[in-house]
């Protein structure tokens, strides 16, 4: 991963996590007031609920007063006193005076508790009422749950005495406490009523009713209707009705019982979870966008940042590069005043430091080149130049001293004076042939046949040599390379002539080719007697020898061969084990 | 005899009297209501009792049947004038009335009226001879006579249309099914004219509409409670030959004896009674009321919840549906009580007008003051194996009924008075003891 692309990375996590951290914040800050809100509202349609409670209570009780208080009800009273044998004539007086009143629920009750007349179940009459003792003395309304010939409902009750005599008559009359209660509840939007009937032992769920009767899908809330009937506590639950968290509910139950606390029914306020689902989805979705684009943006900043910050470093590694390979007039230019235009600085300064050290490595290898020359020269020339010293010194003393031998030495003289002379040309040639090394012609060349046709060269002499053993290890598969191959029969035959020549005593001579990853190998090994390391360093430089009689040129046509091509040769040496030469050639 | 003599008496000082100074009048329409709301004049071979009786009641100012019975269940001359039963009760012989005729005109002679019979009763050897009828059965039949007193013996043929034609006071002069019935005077019937010209019936009407419709003047006679009152109006009350009960239809979910039995041990029929039924009628146990038969004392009519408990013995039973006829505006009140009643031993009744019933609560009216032949119709009309009957004696009688109730597949409830009521300006209103209205002999007041 590039140093931009890590800085790219960094700056979008970033923003990211921003991101994250404040949606997060929001969402959690959002969660927690809507849900202090749906408690708020749910205490208030709860408050709401008991108020109406309240105020039905008030108005039961009203008009169970206003039935106590008819003709009706003060003439039954007084007939009671009066000791009136059969009351079944009363039996219907109770379904007129509730309809009167509107009342869903009246009851005439004789002062030992007996039904006198039922409105709701008018075949009830003289049969005891079981909620008068409990409900005696109460001032407001009450619920109830009262028995009817279709199954058992719950009202909300209140019971007054008409007293004439010693013998009260008690009124008990009520409403229906049902989905059509709850519909005169005034609920806010959102918001429902669900009305549960404890009306049976266990759990019934026809007895969960809501604004159209019985409640569809009752039993998700029976383990709210369970607490609820359990503890006689409030309890609160949220309720999901589908996999969609949007129809969840939030329900707050609250226990309705009767007078001797008998829980009688649970109303159930639940609200809706959608519109917080909803703005949940909606700060999600914007947190989404706005993160989308805070990354898509940082994306952006930090390209032109990572550009910005990166461009020097880029050309700091350009010009690395550049003096990697050689070229040290590179230089960088940064126009800032940061670490980084420090750094670049200190590279330029590093360049022109190199240049100016190459330069005076240049000049003393130059010096030291030169007088290696000279010195070779001088070695070189001084050798035949002794003869010729000679020869002419002796024709002097000849002439002056045996004239009459003069002409013999004189013959020997000159034929002397021509070997010699000959030789200086034979060396000045070397020296000139070194000098005119040619570019490289290159055609598709099998390394393999080069070699081959070097051996057949040296064939003759390596069998004048019969101590030495030759080696041939050359892959068969071996590719062409775009080659001279005049150019590199004459280096392999140098590396082969030296090999020879490196073992005057006999022994291995191998050549071996192979392919090594995009280039071929070969490789020339004798066993002779080694080179040290400091001869190795400095065998391939011109004029370099370490035989008595070579010129020191051998290699350094070999190392010029190669590097023309491309390649490159190094050298192994181990001290009277051998050496080996290798040479790698580009395809 | 002295018990049903004393009876008697005493319904007759309850009736309203005749305003006997005054002098007949003929003439004028006579309004009536009925809550029925037949749609054919034909006694349905299927039906509920009360459709029979209200078929009975029109068909009887319409047709006349060869003998008649008093409340006394005393034979009395009706088509026939004379009659007398040979080889032990087998073969009756009827000395027919002369010269009557059927609305159309036709005469009702012996042969006619042997062909009519013939048809009714095919198992019975009905002869005609001059003015004679002979009646042959296979068994010995004493209680004939009564028989033929009932109103599915009239003597009637059947137009086209399949309107009746008789020979009774009225005849048939227009009929709108289940709305409305006109019938008009028999000028040449065989016991003279009626004074009313017309006696328009408005069926259907509920027993509500009629006692209002009785207060403003608008109806003449009505149905009416034996308990109702109204200001203007004067009711009249059979005896008690109405006979109210749960019905136990077969093949339904009461059918274990043990159920049947408990839930009759529930019924508290007093409070009933005193309370819904305003004290009229009585209690009873038994299929016939005590002034017919005399022995309804053996018939407890006390209820034992604990031995209503101690039968079911914790045995698991079905709810049971109790349905009753809407048109009984008394009907859904007794009904309810009895399914109170039912739930302090346990039993779930379930008072409901849908679906099959499992029992019902049922009216029937005794058509005849002849025990034997009462208890032989109520046990027809109860769904009941007919009694096996010699004769009207207690000996016979009670053995029979017990046996009837055995099992309690019917649970007799209440006896019950029918009553009418009467405008003012009907004058001679004399309802037959039996419940039916005669209407032929009463006369309106002119206006």
């Amino acid at each position: 991963m590039s140093f931009r692309q890590k800085l790219l990375l960094l700056f979008a996590l970033t923003v990211f996590l921003c991101v994250a951290v404040i949606t997060a914040s929001v969402w959690s800050t959002m969660r927690s007031s809507f849900e202090a809100a749906n408690r708020e509202r749910a205490n208030a349609v709860a408050a709401q609920f008991r108020s109406e409670f309240q105020r039905r209570g008030d108005e039961v009780v009203r008009k169970v007063e206003a039935v106590t208080a008819t003709d009706t009800v003060q003439r039954i009273a007084l007939e009671i006193n009066r000791g009136a044998s059969d009351s079944a004539g009363y039996v219907s007086e109770a379904r007129n005076l509730a309809d009167q009143q509107h009342l869903d629920f009246l009851e005439l009750v004789d002062h030992q508790g007996t039904i006198l007349s039922s409105a709701q179940w008018q075949a009830k009459f003289g049969y005891p009422e079981p909620a008068i003792p409990g409900a005696i003395g109460s001032a407001g309304g009450f619920l109830k749950r009262e028995e009817l010939p279709s199954g058992s409902t719950l009202g909300l009750f209140a019971v007054r005495a008409a007293r004439i005599g010693e013998q009260p008559l008690y009124v008990i009359g009520g409403e229906r406490l049902d989905q059509g209660y709850l519909s005169t509840l005034d609920i806010p939007a959102g918001t429902r009523v669900l009305l549960y009937q404890n009306l049976d032992e266990k759990w019934n769920p026809k007895s969960l009713l809501d604004l159209n009767g019985p409640a569809a899908g009752a039993e998700k809330l029976l383990p709210l209707v369970e607490q609820v009937r359990q503890t006689g506590q409030e309890a609160r639950s949220v309720i999901h009705w589908s996999p969609d968290s949007a129809d969840a509910e939030s329900f707050h139950a609250i226990p309705l019982s009767g007078p001797n606390q008998t829980l009688l029914g649970v109303l159930l306020v639940g609200s809706s979870q959608r519109p917080l689902v909803e703005l949940q989805r909606k700060v999600v979705s914007t947190a989404l966008l706005v993160g989308g684009s805070g990354i898509f943006v940082a994306i952006l900043a930090s390209l032109w940042f990572a550009t910005r910050v990166t461009r020097p470093v880029k050309s700091l590694a350009e010009a690395a590069r550049r003096v990697a390979v050689g070229d040290l007039a590179a230089k960088v230019e940064i126009d800032s005043t940061d670490e980084l235009g420090e750094l670049a600085s200190a590279f330029n300064r590093m360049t022109e430091d190199l240049v100016q050290q190459k330069d005076r490595t240049l000049q003393a290898e130059r010096v030291a080149a030169w007088r290696e020359l000279a010195r070779r020269l001088a070695h070189e020339l001084k050798n035949p130049l002794f003869p010729l010293q000679v020869t002419v010194e002796n024709l002097v003393r000849a002439r002056e001293k045996a004239p009459e031998m003069f002409d013999e030495v004189f013959r020997e003289g000159t034929s002397t004076l021509l070997a010699e002379i000959t030789n200086l040309k034979t060396i000045i040639g070397r020296f000139s042939e070194f000098a005119k090394m040619p570019q490289p012609q290159r055609k598709p060349t099998q390394l393999n046949e080069v070699v081959q046709s070097v051996l057949r060269v040296f064939h003759a002499q390596l069998q004048d040599k019969k101590q030495i053993t030759v080696h041939t290890e050359l892959e068969t598969s071996l590719p062409e390379i775009s080659a001279d191959s005049d150019l590199l029969h004459r280096a392999i035959s140098n590396l082969v002539l030296n090999a020879i020549d490196a073992m005057p005593q006999g022994g291995e001579l191998t050549l071996r080719t192979q392919t090594v990853g995009g280039a071929v190998e070969l490789s020339v090994s004798d066993t002779g007697s080694g080179l040290t390391p400091e001869e190795c360093e400095r065998l391939f430089t011109p004029y370099y020898t370490t035989k008595l009689h070579g010129t020191g040129l051998g290699l350094a046509i070999v190392q010029s061969v190669v590097s023309d091509h491309g390649g490159k040769i190094s050298v192994e040496s181990v001290k009277d084990r051998g050496t080996t030469f290798r040479m790698d050639l580009p395809r | 005899m002295r018990r049903i003599v004393f009876l008697l008496l005493a319904a007759a000082s309850l009736l309203g009297t005749a305003p006997g100074a005054t002098r007949p009048r003929y003439g004028g329409t006579l309004r009536v209501m009925m809550q029925a709301a037949p749609n054919t004049l034909e006694i349905p071979a299927a039906g509920t009792p009360s459709d029979y009786w209200n078929l009975a009641r029109i068909l009887a100012m319409v047709t006349d049947t060869l003998v008649t019975l008093d409340a006394a269940g005393h034979i009395e001359p009706g088509l026939a004038t004379t009659w007398q039963s040979e080889m032990n009760g087998k073969r009756w012989q009827f000395t027919l009335r002369h010269g009557v005729r059927f609305h159309d005109g036709s005469s009702a002679s012996a042969a006619v009226i042997a062909k009519i019979l013939g048809d009714l009763h095919p198992d019975w050897g009905v002869h005609a001879s001059a003015d004679t009828l002979t009646i042959e059965t296979d068994s010995i039949s004493p209680s004939l006579p009564a028989e033929l007193a009932l109103p599915r013996n009239a003597i009637l043929r059947r137009n086209s249309d399949g309107i009746p034609i008789g020979t009774g006071p009225f005849r048939v002069a227009e009929f709108q099914p289940g709305r409305h019935l006109k019938l008009a005077a028999s000028e040449d019937r065989w016991a003279g004219r009626p004074f009313v010209d017309v006696v328009e019936i408005d069926l259907g009407r509920a027993l509500r509409d009629q006692a209002i419709a009785l207060e403003l003047n608008k109806v003449d006679v009505i149905e009416a409670s034996p308990q109702s009152g109204t200001n203007s109006a004067r009711i009249g009350t059979s005896l008690q030959v109405e006979l109210m009960a749960l019905v136990f239809p077969p093949n339904t979910r009461a059918q274990d004896a043990r159920l049947r039995d408990a839930l009759a041990l529930t019924i508290n029929r007093k409070p009933i009674q005193s309370g819904l039924l305003r004290g009229a009628g009585e209690p009873t146990a038994a299929i016939l009321p005590n002034w017919m038969s005399g022995y309804n004392a053996v018939f407890p009519v006390q209820a034992n919840v604990q031995r209503a408990r101690a039968v079911l013995a914790d045995s698991r039973q079905p709810a049971l549906t109790l349905n009753y006829d809407p048109r009984d505006p008394q009907a859904q009140l007794i009904a309810d009580r009895i399914a109170l009643n039912a739930r302090e031993a346990g039993i779930t009744v379930q008072v409901s007008l849908s679906g099959s019933p499992d029992v019902s609560l049922v009216r029937i009216v005794l058509p005849s003051s002849d025990p034997a032949t009462s208890l032989r119709e109520a046990a027809q009309a109860l769904g009941l194996n007919a009694p096996i009957l010699r004769s009207s004696s207690v000996d016979d009688l009670y053995p029979a009924e017990r046996a009837l109730l055995d099992g309690h597949s019917v649970i007799p409830l209440f006896h019950l008075p029918l009553a009418s009521a009467v405008s003012a300006r009907v004058h001679n209103w004399n309802p037959e003891r039996g419940g039916g209205w005669n209407l032929a002999d009463v006369w309106l007041e002119a206006p």
